[in-house]
């Protein structure tokens, strides 16, 4: 399944990103994600190898994640679940996107008076601890908090180019 | 199990950051593993070994941790970056008790100071067993802001000086000033329960344009009603997207937490756009005599360590203010009649009383109701009988139309907060203290007096 235009635009938009998974023996990790872009029905996010080591051990168990983006400015909050995430090249070739993404994420939080100090403590990683993990999202859910929250929101097909 | 942690960190020292302005995140899995991440509303530390997550809703979330009662928790750090992620283990739900009590408090007076409180509900508070906690590694942290001021040393020395306080106006004052001269906390408020009305009367304020003594606002509304009705300290520390709303609210109904009665309104004092809040209940013998609330313009400015010196001081305050009944050796007929004053020359005042709730208009305008609006009428009349002007409070403590109640509604309460309304109000009427336990009535123009049912 594909994200709807509206959830490709949300990335963009200076979300907090948060990365889940749970080890083979039932451990639920989680760790915070500094980017993340759709790629043709499938979902790119990037975390630090550093910070994120016991996420990076769950996924590579068995694939299972669960990203949740939430936008500050309205706490619309969405997670992406998927069960094929592979943990694919890390390094500075990611660089650009964490920055652009930091950026944005720096402008929602400084409306609310967080200094950007405060939000470059997020994102310190180096080049090298940059990784990217990759996932076809099989289902979203809805994570604005309320009562509705935890339930399924529909995503579309993918659209394969003739 | 040890209460230290893996880093030398304890769940005691990570308090800080169970304060929501970073909300926490919860991860929890289903039995197949399939991973749920989500924001909570509310942590709250309960032991060395223990947090409760607040239960609102019943969502994926809880669907997994009733399944398999694990679940991974994130705190940061509000004001360094830090944070600190926890292995939890469900252990239960209350649904009574202090630990629910607190969070529900706290999730009402955050619900009801942005208008929340129909949608915010609490179901339970979890309590979780911490298995593990570490540090996120990997943090470029900042320096841990200094604190203002000395709140130990600082307390302490203004306790010292409300111990020394032979009456109640010098006990608020003392307290109010050394607030702001001592915890550079400039904005503050005294609330004063009456159990009888289920309403709260600001007693005295510091720090506002308008001094506000004599308004009222419902026991159970905004911080301090929630404060006061749970018996519970509540604090907001970041008002980030709730200031917006919280004003819009402001200027319809009157808040900052305080919402007031719109009959017979006395405008509330209280900052245009505060960014922290803290309401204690004051607390003696046993019971909630009212609140001390707190606020400032800067985010994150009251800290567990402020609720922790305020809950100090509220409660010696309020020890104090239930004892501080001063003596009582003279009687009425000390209490010499006088001559009649003369008045200045201009039409008559108008003193006007409702009965059905003691509520007092001067020229038609609201002045104060309650036990200190039948006093006000009390002394009047009995001015206008026989020219007396001084009084005792032992007159009035036993004058049965007064019907004052037990000690939490003090007579002593209720004769500075009406001092204190007609100070405010510029009034041709006055009050003032004559020596120990005596009053003196000064009144300014004639008087008419016109009593409604």
């Amino acid at each position: 399944m594909a994200l709807t235009d509206e959830m490709i635009a949300m990335l963009s938009a200076g979300v907090a990103h948060q990365v889940g998974g749970c080890t083979n023996t039932g451990r639920p990790v989680v760790c915070r994600g500094m980017a993340a872009q759709h790629e043709s029905g499938r979902l790119l996010v990037i975390i630090s190898s550093e910070s994120g080591f016991e996420v990076l051990d769950a996924i590579r168990q068995n694939g299972n994640i669960a990203l949740n983006v939430t936008l500050p400015s309205n706490y619309r909050s969405i997670s992406f679940v998927g069960n094929d995430a592979v943990v694919r090249g890390s390094g500075a070739a990611w660089r650009p996107l964490v920055t652009e993404r930091h950026e944005a994420f720096r402008q929602q939080l400084e409306r609310y008076g967080i200094p950007p100090d405060f939000t470059n403590a997020w994102y310190s990683a180096s080049d090298e601890q940059l990784v990217a993990i990759r996932f076809t999202p099989m289902l979203a859910r809805n994570q604005t908090p309320g009562p509705g929250a935890g339930g399924a929101i529909e995503l579309k097909p993918i659209e394969f180019e003739k | 199990m040890s209460a230290v942690f893996e880093d030398g960190l304890s769940l005691f020292g990570v308090r800080r950051m169970m304060e929501g302005v970073i909300p926490p995140v919860l991860c929890t899995a289903s039995a197949e593993r399939v991973p749920n991440v989500s924001y909570l509303s509310l942590c709250e530390y309960v032991d060395p070994l223990h947090i409760a997550l607040s239960y609102q809703f019943f969502n994926r979330s809880r669907e997994n941790v009733l399944a398999t009662r694990r679940a991974s928790l994130t705190l940061d750090d509000p004001y360094t970056g830090a944070g600190v992620v926890l292995q939890l283990e469900y252990q239960r739900t209350e649904t009574e008790g202090a630990v629910f009590e607190r969070l529900r408090a706290k999730l009402m007076g955050i619900a009801s100071h942005i208008g929340m409180d129909k949608v915010f509900h609490l179901r339970g508070a979890d309590i979780y067993r911490v298995l593990e906690m570490r540090r996120v590694p990997g943090r470029r942290e900042l320096p841990a802001a200094q604190p203002r001021v000395d709140l130990a040393a600082s307390s302490r020395l203004l306790s010292e000086r409300m111990a020394h306080c032979e009456d109640l106006a010098d006990l608020l004052d003392t307290l109010l000033g050394g607030l702001s001269r001592l915890l550079r906390i400039d904005h503050a408020m005294v609330w004063i329960a009456d159990a009888s009305q289920q309403a709260l009367t600001l007693l005295a304020s510091r720090g506002y344009e308008t001094g506000g003594a004599g308004a009222e606002i419902p026991v159970g509304e905004g911080l301090v009603g929630t404060a006061v009705r749970e018996g519970v300290p509540i604090r907001v520390g970041h008002m980030m997207n709730m200031a917006t709303y919280a004003r819009a609210v402001r200027d319809s109904a009157g808040e900052s937490g305080l919402t007031a009665m719109l009959k017979n309104e006395i405008p509330l004092p209280g900052l245009k756009e505060p960014r922290s809040q803290l309401a204690v209940p004051l607390r003696a013998r046993g019971r909630v005599l009212g609140a001390l609330f707190v606020e400032s313009l800067h985010d994150q400015y009251f800290g567990y360590d402020d609720e922790d010196a305020l809950m100090l001081l509220g409660g010696q305050f309020a020890v104090a203010m239930s004892l501080m009944q001063p003596p009582e050796q003279e009687t009425a007929a000390q209490a010499a009649a006088r001559p009649a004053a003369t008045f200045a020359a201009g039409p008559p005042l108008r003193l006007k009383r409702f009965g059905r709730d003691n509520s007092v208009f001067l020229d038609d305008i609201y002045l104060i109701r309650g036990v200190a609006g039948a006093i006000l009428w009390k002394l009047v009349a009995e001015f206008l009988r026989s020219g007396r002007r001084e009084f005792t409070n032992r007159e009035l403590r036993l004058a049965p139309e007064l019907r004052l109640p037990d000690v939490q509604d003090n007579l002593e309460v209720r004769l500075l907060l009406l001092q204190r309304r007609l100070a405010e109000q510029n009034a041709p009427i006055q009050l003032e203290k004559a020596g120990r336990g005596r009053m003196r009535l000064n009144v300014g123009r004639a008087v008419i007096m016109e009593n409604e049912p």
